[in-house]
């Protein structure tokens, strides 16, 4: 028997099986908390920082990402405050700027409600958010690719910059790259990067319950887990 | 040596080394640490050994050499006692003159004595000197009084009493309890009160628990844990045994940074003496604790002295902080509870012991009790190693104990490393503590402080500092990485005469989400020079921006040099000097300096001996 705990989101209480975090609590009941470098079913590493949430302890709240905090019983967490809205904007605005040409991002950026980009971008083939080395070490147990470098220098490599024996060439790696789908106009050219925003009219109705998944679509890029479930299909068959 | 198997054992040995200490009717301390090392002090030991064998005075003269004083700008040092003679900058050809004279005749020489900067006297002994009297030296006084190779020399002073009174009379919670009581905090930056931390992984469940040292100080310019690990290892060592006792843990692991070769030695060589004696081992001093300690070197990532980056390197992992929703007292080295502490906090914990918590709440200011120590540097007199009470003022450190400025009018300090912030001129009344520095937005940190005058740029400040912390920063989390590079992009464009007034908002706005948003400590504190410089210096950064001018004349892209024809003398040195021939001028008659040649290296400036060329 899994011991279940209540804990309170956003006014709502909600009841999850303890040792989940609160990101998989919340996203189990809609709470759309936006997120990047969470892949389903894995240990979180708490890099991308975009599914920072208030978490209130004695009258004091604290920003902390939901990916890497437990439930617990009676915990309180705030996910769409002013505060929590500004500073998830300014992260995914950081991300974007680093990488115009990825759809997921820019989907992400949307979703953050970004509406202007005060960086000069850069087109980065890679914004290290780790999805890939978490399912090759996480969920294949092989290693064939890590992270090598710090800082401005960090880049995801396998061992040594050579083909490593141990990859088994399995693609999960490609799979989950936010970077792999392209925008719908195709790639920008280099000094042209913008932000699309050509979905921002799905984020109306999102705007006005804020803090819900609303089906939006633009989980697609990171593998949103209700939309790869296929949870969106049911609900609109 | 004989194993020492009881605390009877302990004292009996400690009565005949005091016994032999007394012995000596003088005794000559050489400073070994790090400063004085890369002035040659080693060469000066030797000197002094030879010398002594010669004149046959090795059985009358004890010749000790010891780990930092303090005041390294002087070294090598040598005091000799006991009339506490303090020469300074002295030389091995000095090895013969000191024996004769002060050692065989107790004669004076004013040559090597220390001229106060401020008043221009000499002065003869250390206690005299105006940069040690303003101190409270509970930590570095006694590096004078050991050799750090020597376990001899520290229980002679009394070492290794404090454990054994943990041992005959305190239970583990008692310890606890006068260290709560104490209310130290950690010394590493943090300041969390070390009592807490150690009840809370007491109560941690397990049985497997470990005690860390964090000696990897990575601050620029900051060496305070070096020069206590380098001077008196056993200190520390006694310090984690006490620690383990109250916390139930049986091993003990000192991460120590590579670059500190002296340290790694050190700390190395008393462990091992520490186990041939048997303070380290199975059953110490006859009780039922057991300990062990292992060193283990850091490979110099800045973010390592981070807690769970520490843990993650000593476990053989890539050196990366992760999440802190389980605190590293409940889940740290190997999963294991783990108590991590500074080197300075585990340093404090056996005089706390010994003389009680009241004696050491009885120093310091209301939150922040005890004594810090400070590594001092930058434009001012005196520079080195300070060891303070906590609350003493910024005008007490930086006027009395530093001296004052060497040239221009100081204007600000930079206190706490590359994450702390700078503090203006009106702000020196603040004293140095936890609280009222992390209040005007700057921090205690791990201890440095830098001193900074009228030519010192404050963008040019910040942009130092983000320059550090991009490079050290281990990349893992976005506002960090991509947060800090994004600063560093508008700050540089800010001192290229490239900013733009709203920029300001954006490096606030960018500022405050990397400070909350980061996934540890290196990236919550990052914006910290850049706030505090925003919030003290706003006027420098506008004349950036806006006049395009660097006030303080130190951002190239915005100043030009020109010479003063009023000034000039015509000598031709600049001339001879500049690398790129962008000065011409007859002999004798006023120069020019080519503003299309002129790569701003400023060597010209400073070669010239009539201050005639000017920076605008």
């Amino acid at each position: 028997m899994v011991q279940k705990v209540t804990i309170n989101i956003d006014g709502m209480s909600i009841r999850a099986p303890k040792g989940t975090s609160v990101l998989d609590a919340a996203l189990e009941y809609g709470i759309c908390i936006p997120h990047l470098c969470h892949v389903p079913y894995l240990s979180d590493i708490g890099a991308c920082r975009l599914c920072i949430v208030e978490h209130v302890v004695n009258g004091r709240a604290k920003i902390t990402t939901s990916c890497t905090l437990l439930v617990e019983e009676g915990m309180v967490i705030l996910s769409n405050t002013e505060k929590v809205r500004k500073l998830r904007r300014n992260i995914a605005e950081l991300i974007v700027a680093e990488a115009p040409n990825s759809r997921a991002i820019q989907d992400i950026a949307i979703r953050c409600g970004v509406k202007e980009v005060r960086y000069p971008f850069r087109n980065n083939d890679c914004i290290l958010c780790g999805r890939c080395v978490q399912v090759c070490t996480g969920r294949y147990g092989v290693k064939a690719i890590g992270f090598v470098g710090r800082g401005k220098d960090r880049r995801v490599e396998t061992p040594f910059n050579l083909h490593s024996d141990l990859c088994r060439n399995c693609g999960a790696c490609i799979d989950v790259c936010p970077m792999t789908v392209v925008p719908c106009d195709g790639p920008m050219k280099v000094g042209e990067e913008r932000l699309c925003g050509k979905c921002e009219p799905k984020m109306a109705f999102a705007e006005e319950t804020p803090g819900f998944c609303v089906w939006c679509d633009l989980g697609e890029g990171f593998q949103c887990e209700r939309y790869t479930l296929g949870v969106r299909n049911q609900a609109y068959p | 040596m004989a194993k020492i198997n009881t605390i009877g054992d302990l004292e009996a040995l400690r009565t005949d080394l005091q016994n032999y200490r007394n012995s000596f009717q003088t005794t000559l301390i050489v400073c070994g640490g790090t400063g004085c090392k890369a002035s040659r002090s080693r060469d000066l030991i030797n000197a002094l050994k030879k010398e002594l064998f010669k004149q046959g005075m090795e059985k009358s003269v004890l010749l000790r050499s010891t780990g930092c004083h303090g005041f390294c700008e002087q070294g090598p040092i040598v005091v000799i006692e006991p009339a506490n003679t303090f020469y300074c900058h002295v030389s091995p050809d000095d090895a013969e003159e000191i024996i004769f004279k002060t050692v065989n005749n107790g004669e004076v020489i004013e040559r090597l004595l220390y001229t106060d900067p401020v008043s221009g006297k000499t002065i003869q002994t250390e206690s005299e000197i105006p940069f040690y009297l303003f101190q409270d030296r509970q930590l570095l006084a006694q590096n004078r009084e050991v050799d750090p190779c020597s376990i001899e020399d520290y229980i002679a002073i009394g070492g290794y009493s404090a454990i054994a009174k943990t041992l005959a009379e305190m239970s583990p919670e008692t310890v606890i309890k006068e260290i709560k009581d104490a209310g130290l905090r950690g010394r590493g930056g943090g300041g969390f009160p070390t009592g807490q931390k150690w009840t809370e992984c007491r109560d941690a469940p397990g049985d497997e628990k470990y005690v860390v040292c964090n000696a990897d100080e990575g601050d620029p310019g900051a060496y305070m844990d070096r020069s206590v690990l380098e001077g008196n290892p056993h200190l520390v060592l006694e310090g984690m045994m006490i620690g383990a006792w109250a916390i139930g843990a049986w091993q003990g692991k000192v991460y120590v940074r590579n670059e500190y070769p002296l340290a790694v030695e050190h700390i190395r060589f008393a462990v091992q003496q520490a186990k041939e004696i048997g303070l380290l081992g199975e059953n110490i001093l006859g009780s039922s604790f057991s300990f062990d300690v292992e060193i283990a070197r850091g490979g110099g990532a800045f973010v390592c002295g981070e807690s769970t980056a520490l843990i993650a390197s000593l476990e053989g992992k890539v050196g990366e902080p992760r999440p802190k929703d389980i605190h590293t007292v409940l889940d740290g080295l190997w999963h294991k509870p783990t108590t991590l502490n500074n080197v300075e906090t585990w340093a404090n914990v056996p005089s706390i012991i010994l003389n009680g918590s009241k004696w050491f709440g009885s120093k310091g200011s209301k939150n922040s009790k005890g004594t810090k120590i400070i590594a001092l540097t930058g434009r001012i007199k005196n520079t080195g190693l300070v060891e303070i009470a906590m609350g003493t003022t910024l005008n007490t450190v930086v006027f009395d104990i530093g001296g004052g400025p060497t040239g221009k009018p100081i204007r600000a300090v930079q206190t706490g490393g590359p994450s702390g912030g700078c503090l203006p001129l009106d702000k020196f009344y603040l004293p140095l503590d936890f609280d009222a520095l992390a209040d005007a937005g700057s921090m205690i940190g791990s201890g440095g402080i830098v001193v900074m005058d009228e030519e010192t740029c404050m963008v040019d400040v910040a942009k130092y500092f983000l320059t550090f912390l991009q490079d050290e920063s281990c990349g893992k989390c976005v506002p960090c990485r991509l947060g800090i590079d994004r600063m560093l992009e508008i700050i540089t464009d800010i001192s290229e005469g490239r900013g733009k007034p709203e920029q300001i908002d954006l490096l606030e706005d960018l500022a405050e989400t990397v400070s909350q948003t980061s996934l540890c400590a290196l990236g919550k504190t990052a914006a910290n020079p850049v706030l505090s410089t925003l919030r003290y210096f706003r006027e420098e950064y506008d004349a950036h921006i806006r006049q395009k001018k660097c006030p303080a004349g130190v951002c190239q892209e915005l100043i030009t040099y020109f010479i003063d024809p009023e000034l000039c003398s015509g000598c031709g040195i600049c001339k001879r000097e500049c690398p790129h021939g962008a000065i011409t001028g007859e002999r004798k008659q006023a120069h020019e300096i080519d503003l299309e040649l002129c790569q701003k290296c400023g060597i010209c400036r400073s070669e010239c001996a009539f201050e005639a060329i000017k920076v605008k």
